[in-house]
């Protein structure tokens, strides 16, 4: 126990330091992902068929194969094929290829959910809306945008929780992590080794921050109840 | 299917590629100008790169001005102080070799299972973390000389340590060992009973847990890892397996192999290499060079 | 001149003619009624003039000027659009907005797009609150103005559908089967308020299965099946002495 007690300090640090790379990813892949899914959902509702089919397409791929694949192809393939590692070197470069993997997957499974949702408004709703003498763009930004955001808030919540937990797939590209950051003391690191408490640490980690996700997610949903 | 995933991802690697290619310029022409000036000294290695024809691996470093190193955490060749700089005996030498050839050292830390893509992938430039050279790893990379003998030694909890102390008593164990290690060459040819796992470290775990009974992990780390005063205090290690030597390795046809070699020599000559290793308390398995 | 004439409207989907020569004239403050059996055509040739559809041939000529004429532009198309109101089966209100938001919402996009809103936007907006306020007042609900959609009941909400419809002031106001959604007991009150419109003559035309409020309100009833005008004239004509067959049939059914 006093042997802990001397290693928090080190453990602590080092964890914080994973999770700060936790929390990057995770805000970096929802702001990339979030509007990135809603060119995609648009793209594959386009009646230019061509455009609607490369969009059904990639979503398709991305959705039906694992992330930590893409991880790998999208980190290692430009090098290993073209001799140019085009990420950069270090932790950077292993960010900016985690970054763009997992905005290119998370905007698929949200391309998903924004479809779902744009397509369970009522089509009365844009008709009210054009018999009223409104432009295309005030009828989705004023009518439809809401409504659709009060429908896709319970599966984005779940999106969301997921790809906390997902950010930890980033260590096979050596992404460090706070589950990393955590294994390093069962490895040995800073004179920690076969330590599996930091473990219950990084568990709580995750769990406070998905808390805190869960308890904003569910005001949003509250605050949207006020119509049907 | 597969055409098409390729093509897409071809065409965003291009992409990518293209934006770094306008990036780059301007060291790509500094570099060109030391090729003509170094292209005497250069001509053999050059001539055997596969790699790369157009520019050898030397001049790509000294190009970007670094050289990345790829480890993981690994008592006592690659490890953090508490300021969170990277020491050990591979760390310094690194480094001096680094200054040496006028580039910065840049540590990486690597998923080890991925080491021949990090190197091939030019994520890193070169992998210097107590690497066993064995004959996959030779036929995989462009090696170095030895420079750091090893042996693969058997772990086990202290209180049974008296009963296995000969090779005829592990047949009893269960054995942890790293998958692609020289552990498991050796627990293989021995017919060992034994479960492959991610790393040396996590085969401690395992005879620390109670899940083995036993694991082959390199002498080295066994010094630094198990015993009194480690976090591994009530594991010991018995018998030794065979020896082995540690080297570093660059992409195939690398010029920076021959440079490291002579760099190797020189510091082995002038006591530096030793004097490096005796602080990390590895001297007694530094290799003549 | 006419307020409305239809020449030769005609509409398929796909093979099916939904719209077979559709021909009839109505004068401005007239109610006119579509009658028949589901399927006849009754509705699309509402969505046609309010350009949810778009005919393949003919002309809706209002006030003299034909609005088919080729592909408009959307500006041009909501500006056709605007001589219409449309007030649906399903009300179709916006769930988001209170029912004063609902009448308000498409005058005040209108008003900014303006170029004279920026510098009039107090008494802009307070000229269309109170228009507003007004419009509830005389649908009878002006002590649910602050209401959401879901917090009324049907027949509230058709009303404010039909204050919405009329914030636009558009020159014909249609009613596609306005009760159809509702319980008996609440289709009285929207009866009684469209009746309520007939009166201070607004120009309407309204499809509905309510015979005798079809009947009591209109000037000219056109019955309709199979996508033909089969019939059309006063209700004292088509009602009750209808000339063809096709209608006594359909009327012995009420």
């Amino acid at each position: 126990m006093a042997l802990i007690l001397e290693q928090m300090p080190i453990v602590i640090s080092s964890l914080n330091v994973g999770f700060l790379q936790t929390l990057k990813l995770f805000f970096v892949t929802l702001i990339g992902a979030a509007p990135l899914g809603l060119v995609i959902a648009f793209g594959s509702m386009s009646s230019f068929k061509p455009l609607s089919w490369l969009c059904k397409l990639i979503v398709w791929i991305i959705r039906g194969t694992p992330l930590m694949i893409q991880l790998l192809i999208i980190y290692y393939f430009p090098g290993l094929v073209f001799g140019t590692p085009v990420w950069g070197t270090g932790e950077s470069g292993r960010f900016f290829a985690a970054s763009v993997s997992f905005i290119f997957n998370y905007s698929c499974y949200f391309s998903e959910i924004y479809r779902g949702g744009i397509q369970s408004v009522p089509i009365g709703q844009e008709e009210a809306g054009l018999v009223l003498g409104m432009t295309k763009r005030q009828i989705f930004f004023k009518i439809k945008l809401l409504q659709m955001i009060k429908r896709i808030v319970p599966p984005m919540s779940n999106e969301i929780i997921t790809l906390v937990k997902d950010t930890s797939l980033a260590r096979i590209i050596a992404l460090q992590e706070i589950i990393w950051a955590g294994q390093a003391f069962m490895k040995g690191s800073q004179g920690i080794s076969g330590a599996i408490w930091p473990m219950f640490f990084t568990a709580i980690y995750y769990l406070i921050f998905s808390g805190i996700l869960t308890v904003l997610l569910s005001k949003l949903e509250n605050k949207l109840n006020y119509f049907r | 299917m597969k055409k098409t995933m390729f093509a897409l991802i071809s065409a965003a690697a291009l992409a990518a590629f293209t934006l770094t290619a306008c990036g780059s310029s301007e060291p790509a022409a500094t570099s060109a100008a030391e090729t003509e000036t170094e292209a005497a000294s250069e001509e053999s290695s050059e001539a055997e790169s596969t790699a790369d024809a157009s520019e050898s691996d030397m001049d790509y470093v000294k190009g970007k001005g670094t050289l990345v190193v790829g480890i993981t955490d690994f008592e006592p060749m690659d490890y953090k102080d508490a300021n969170g700089n990277w020491i050990g005996f591979d760390a310094d030498m690194a480094t001096a070799f680094a200054e040496s050839i006028g580039v910065k050292p840049e540590f990486v830390e690597i998923d080890w299972d991925n080491k021949i893509l990090e190197l091939d992938g030019k994520t890193v430039d070169c992998l210097w973390n107590g690497m066993t050279l064995t004959d996959e790893v030779k036929s995989a990379m462009s090696t170095s000389n030895a420079y750091c003998n090893n042996a693969q030694v058997v772990i086990v909890k202290s209180d049974v340590a008296d009963k296995y102390q000969d090779e005829e008593s592990l047949k009893d164990l269960t054995f942890a060992v790293e998958a692609g290690s020289a552990g498991e060459a050796q627990a293989e040819a021995l017919g060992l009973e034994y479960t492959p796992v991610k790393a040396q470290s996590d085969a401690l775990m395992e005879v620390a847990a109670g899940t083995s009974d036993a694991a082959i992990i390199d002498s080295l780390m066994a010094a630094a890892m198990v015993g009194e005063g480690t976090g591994y205090a009530d594991l010991t290690y018995t018998i030794g397996l065979n020896s082995e030597e540690y080297g570093v390795g660059f992409r195939k046809g690398s010029d920076l192999t021959d440079t490291l070699n002579e760099f190797f020599k020189t510091s082995y000559d002038d006591g530096s290499m030793l004097e490096c290793a005796e602080s990390y308390g590895v001297q007694a398995a530094i290799v003549e060079q | 001149m006419s307020i409305l004439e239809l020449r030769h409207l005609r509409k398929s989907f796909g093979k099916t003619e939904v719209l077979k020569d559709i021909n009839l004239t109505m004068e401005k403050g007239q109610v006119l009624t579509l009658i028949g059996s589901s399927g006849s055509g009754k509705t699309t040739l509402l969505r046609c003039l309010n350009f949810l559809e778009t005919p393949d041939s003919g002309e809706i000529i209002v006030n003299g000027e034909n609005l088919l004429t080729g592909n408009a532009s959307e500006k041009e198309l909501r500006r056709k659009r605007l001589h219409f109101g449309l007030v649906f089966q399903s009300f179709n209100l916006f769930p988001q907005y209170t029912a004063l938001q609902n009448v308000m919402l498409a005058k005040q996009l209108m008003a900014k797009e303006k170029p004279d809103y920026a510098s009039n936007k107090k008494a802009i907006n307070e000229a269309i609150e109170y228009q507003a306020h007004e419009l509830l007042k005389k649908m009878g609900l002006a002590d649910r103005e602050n209401n959401y959609p879901h917090q009324l009941s049907g027949g509230q909400c058709q009303r404010v559908a039909i204050a919405r419809a009329l914030a636009l002031e558009p020159d014909i106001l249609c009613f596609d089967e306005p009760t159809s959604a509702l319980d008996p007991e609440l289709t009285g009150e929207v009866l009684k308020v469209i009746k309520g419109l007939a009166e201070t003559d607004t120009t309407m035309i309204i499809v509905t299965h309510e015979m005798s409020f079809a009947h009591d309100v209109s000037d000219i009833v056109v019955f309709m099946d199979n996508g033909y005008i089969v019939e059309q004239g006063a209700p004292s004509e088509v009602m009750d002495n209808p000339k063809e067959e096709r209608t006594r049939k359909f009327l012995s059914h009420y």
